[in-house]
Order: structure tokens, then C-alpha cells, then sequence
């Protein structure tokens, strides 16, 4: 009971290193240079010796800053990012000594409603950060960081409506089993085929939602020095670090499970032990797609200006994530006459 | 009921959660923090939501006042970068003083004759893991109560017409 809830935060945790690793060495492959190389076997150490170096440095406090605040925000940060993937789904159901373990945190009713709730908190972190730091940089990077969360959850909800329309539950495991088979034999029912519009609206709300290039008003490096984190050093910086790796995984996770199918494949049926660790090696081959998706933008487009982040939120996302939500409509309208 | 009973403590302590960081809001001098402590106190309610198995209500109320009202707010307050409150030094308020005296009394009235009602009793783990469903309360919503529903978005619409219209009149002609 408890390790299926421990397992996958373990997972996660341990497997931030790798991903750092994996967006140094592909920004170097993208710019044409080697990245990091020299710590162990093409540079995978790096990551390691970082996080020692982390540890070992002095953990400063500016005098000026409100210290409580100050203290709580990385923590709600990476709070937040861990919570989420409490209840995605991240295998078939695994028999083990006669019972059978559904692979997923907490199978609840309100499962994507959950992940909403918990992604609108997330937003506290940096806004708190910013203003807790009495930096106006990193004031202006709590302010941007609010403003674009709060326009970019509106089309990422609707897009997510449109999902919910077509599996009729919130919950994430009738979705996942909604988007099971095929269609004429060889084409998977995932939603993105319907569903296209929806899960580019998704996913570009995902990178707004996580702060990513080219959504990364709130740090901005070069207007802001570092936005919300400027004032932090040694391991309350990782945690900023780490949280944004972690949504990064959880964003993509979610993208899998609302618009790929999950830890679904068409021709797959999951038996026994074996068949249950196949789904979940499934499941994490197609997050880790849409993890290179996150690096490999960052690398190749530049950052948005406000304006344009703003045009972009409200009058291009939303109205397409209404438009796709009308056409899912109408699509389930059209299979019930 | 269990022998440990788990939910009641943890209602119990999320509902006095709520009630300290609402009243941390209303007597911190620093807006920001109010803000935060009705963040806090939100959260907690809707941990009692929970326990009173209504997710989608907790949920929604995480969604709307924690993740988009409130932040909102915190957007105005940074933006403007509001310091702490200042108070006016000595200057008594009578007419302040007698209403919030009246309010003070009221509240006290009410809370008197609901504990007198025994509605204070409403934990019970009675209706249980089917009232957590999301469909019915959707069908309800849809049919029952699809009038006050609709009549509910018109209302909020001509609020945010209101707001639009009010904001606009100092650009003039």
C-alpha cells in the first residue's frame, strides 16, 4: 500500500540527476558543443558532484528578507511538484501473492480536479519566493509568475475538459481505459487523434505552467539577474531546481496519461507480473519523450516578451481550447445519433 | 465509529486551522500576510470538505479561492507593492467601535443558537465513499437546479460588465 505511493516520489527523485544530465548534454548537442564530459562516462557524474557541492555550500540568509517566507517557499514548491503525481496512473494493475495492486498513488474521484488544485497552488512557491527575497528583482519575477499562471490555467483546464468529455470521469483510470483498442485495427483510440488542437494547447500551457523556455518570464536572466531565485543559494536553490525538473516529469506524465493512452499500446494486454512492469516501462518511455520535448524547445526557441505571452494566453489558447472542447462536444453528439 | 478515530481528529484540527488563520487575516497588519493566511485558512477547509466526503466541492474550492482568486489578489498587492498597515496613532472611532461591537455580538448570537440546535454535529462517516461520486451531484446541477445555475453566471457576467465599465471611465472620449 505504501510503496506503491513511495516508489514512483523515489523514482521521481532519483531520477532528477539524470534529467539535469540529459538537458546539459542535449542543449550541448543542439548548440554544437560537448557539454559537460570530464566528471565519469560522458559526464553522467556531473550531476552528482553538483548536488555534493550543493550540500556542502554555506547556506545563506540575506539579513533583510521577512525569514519565515523566505524558509517556506522552496519547500511549498517542491510540496507541490511531488503531490501531484499522486494520482496518475503509472501501470496495469500488478498481482503480487494474490492480491492486486493497482499501480497508482490514489485512484480518486476528482483525479484530474486534484492535479488542477494542486498545480494552482504551486504557483505560491514562486510568488512567495519574489516577494519574501525584498529584492525587486525577484519581486518582478513573483508578479510575472503570477500573471502567467493565472492565464495560461484557464486554456490548460478547458483543454483538459475536453479529455474529461470524452471519458466521462474525472477520474484518471477511466481515462486511461477510455483511450484502450484501436481504431480500424492499427490506429490507437488516443485523444490526441480527435483531439489534436486540445493537446497542443495542453502542452504549451504545461511549458507556461512549469516555467519553462520560452515561458520563463518569472526568471528571465536577462532583465531579471535570476527572477524569483536571485536570493537564493546552496540547497534552497535546488529545491527551485529540482521542482522544475519535477514538474517538468509530471506535466509530461499527465500529457501521457490525458492525450497518449497512458501506459497503454495497442496490441498490448498486461498478464501477470511481467505484463504489469512492461506497462510501466511503456508508460515511462512515453514521458520521457515529451521530458526531451521540454529540453529540446528550451534550447531552440527564444524567451516570449510580455505582450506576446499575453496575446498568446488569452486570445490564441483559450478560444482554440473552446473551439476543441465545441468539436469533442459535437464529436460525442455525432456517435450517439 | 473506530476505536482511533482518525477523520474526527483531523476534521477537527483542519476546522480549527481554519478558524485561527481567518482570524490571523482579519488582524495582521501586513495585507500580504492576511492574503496568505486566508490562503492557509481555505486549505484547511477544504481538508474539512474532504473529511466530509465532498472532494469535488474541497477541489473546487483549492481550484477557484486558493489557486485563482487569491492569487489574484496577491498580484494586485505585489504590483502595487502595498506595505504594512498604517494605524492612525490614538484618534478613537466610535461609529467603528460600535459596529464591529454589533458584529462581534451577532456572531455570537448565531453561534449560541446553533450550538443550542445541535448543529454542531455534523461529522459522521454515515454517507460514505458514494457521496463522493462526481455524477450525481453533475446531474443535479443540470437538472434540478439548472435555473439558479445559469441565472448564477448572468449574475457574475453582469459583475464583470460592471468592473470593465467602472474601470474604463477615466480614458474618456
Amino acid at each position: 500500500m505504501a510503496a506503491r505511493i513511495f516508489i514512483p516520489l523515489v523514482a521521481i527523485l532519483t531520477f532528477v540527476p539524470f534529467l539535469l544530465w540529459v538537458e546539459r548534454r542535449g542543449a550541448g548537442l543542439i548548440q554544437d558543443r560537448p557539454g559537460p564530459n570530464r566528471v565519469g562516462p560522458f559526464g553522467l557524474l556531473q550531476s552528482l558532484a553538483d548536488v555534493i557541492k550543493f550540500f556542502f555550500k554555506e547556506d545563506l540568509i540575506p539579513a533583510s528578507v521577512d525569514r519565515g517566507l523566505y524558509l517556506l517557499a522552496p519547500a511549498l514548491a517542491v510540496f507541490a511538484a511531488l503531490t501531484t503525481f499522486a494520482v496518475v496512473p503509472y501501470g496495469a494493475t500488478l498481482p503480487l501473492a494474490g492480491r492486486s495492486v493497482p499501480l497508482i498513488g490514489a485512484d480518486v474521484s476528482i483525479g484530474l480536479l486534484y492535479v488542477f488544485a494542486i498545480t494552482s497552488l504551486s504557483v505560491y512557491g514562486i510568488v512567495l519566493a519574489g516577494w519574501a527575497s525584498n529584492n525587486k528583482f525577484s519581486l518582478m519575477g513573483g508578479i510575472r509568475s503570477s500573471a502567467q499562471i493565472i492565464s495560461y490555467e484557464l486554456a490548460m483546464t478547458t483543454a483538459g475538459a475536453g479529455v474529461i468529455l470524452s471519458a466521462g470521469s474525472f477520474r484518471l483510470t477511466d481515462v486511461i481505459a477510455s483511450q484502450s483498442g484501436t481504431w480500424l485495427g492499427f490506429i490507437p483510440r488516443w485523444n490526441v487523434i480527435p483531439q489534436f488542437l486540445g493537446f497542443i494547447v495542453f502542452y504549451v500551457a504545461a511549458f507556461a505552467e512549469t516555467n519553462r523556455t520560452p515561458f520563463d518570464l518569472p526568471e528571465a536572466d536577462a532583465e531579471l539577474v535570476a527572477g524569483y531565485h536571485t536570493e537564493y543559494s546552496s540547497m534552497k536553490f535546488a529545491m527551485f531546481f529540482m521542482a522544475e525538473y519535477i514538474n517538468m516529469v509530471v506535466a509530461s506524465a499527465i500529457t501521457v496519461t490525458l492525450f497518449f493512452g497512458g501506459w497503454t499500446f495497442p496490441g498490448f494486454a498486461p498478464h501477470g507480473v511481467f505484463g504489469a512492469l512492461i506497462s510501466v516501462v511503456i508508460f515511462t518511455i512515453k514521458t520521457l519523450f515529451f521530458v526531451w520535448v521540454f529540453v529540446w524547445v528550451r534550447w531552440t526557441l527564444p524567451r516570449f516578451r510580455y505582450d506576446q505571452l499575453m496575446n498568446l494566453g488569452w486570445k490564441v489558447l483559450l478560444p482554440l481550447a473552446l473551439v476543441n472542447l465545441f468539436w469533442t462536444a459535437g464529436l460525442i453528439a455525432a456517435q450517439r445519433l | 465509529m473506530a476505536a482511533f478515530p482518525v477523520d474526527r481528529i483531523v476534521f477537527d484540527l483542519a476546522a480549527a486551522l481554519a478558524v485561527l488563520f481567518a482570524g490571523v487575516m482579519v488582524v495582521h497588519h501586513h495585507p500580504v500576510k492576511s492574503v496568505l493566511s486566508l490562503v492557509v485558512g481555505f486549505f484547511a477547509l477544504a481538508i474539512c470538505y474532504v473529511m466530509l466526503w465532498a472532494p469535488f466541492i474541497a477541489a473546487i474550492q483549492v481550484i477557484v479561492y486558493g489557486g485563482a482568486i487569491l492569487v489574484l489578489f496577491l498580484f494586485v498587492l505585489m504590483l502595487l507593492n502595498v506595505g504594512s498597515e498604517t494605524r492612525s496613532p490614538g484618534g478613537r472611532r466610535p461609529v467603528q467601535a460600535f459596529l464591529s461591537g454589533a458584529a462581534l455580538l451577532l456572531f455570537a448570537g448565531l453561534l449560541l443558537g446553533l450550538l443550542r440546535h445541535g448543529g454542531a454535529a455534523v461529522v459522521n462517516g454515515s454517507r460514505g465513499p458514494a457521496a463522493a461520486e462526481i455524477a450525481p451531484l453533475a446531474r443535479l446541477l443540470y437538472s434540478d437546479y439548472l435555473l439558479p445555475f445559469e441565472a448564477l453566471s448572468v449574475l457574475l457576467l453582469a459583475a464583470l460588465v460592471g468592473a470593465f465599465v467602472l474601470a474604463r471611465r477615466e480614458a474618456g472620449p
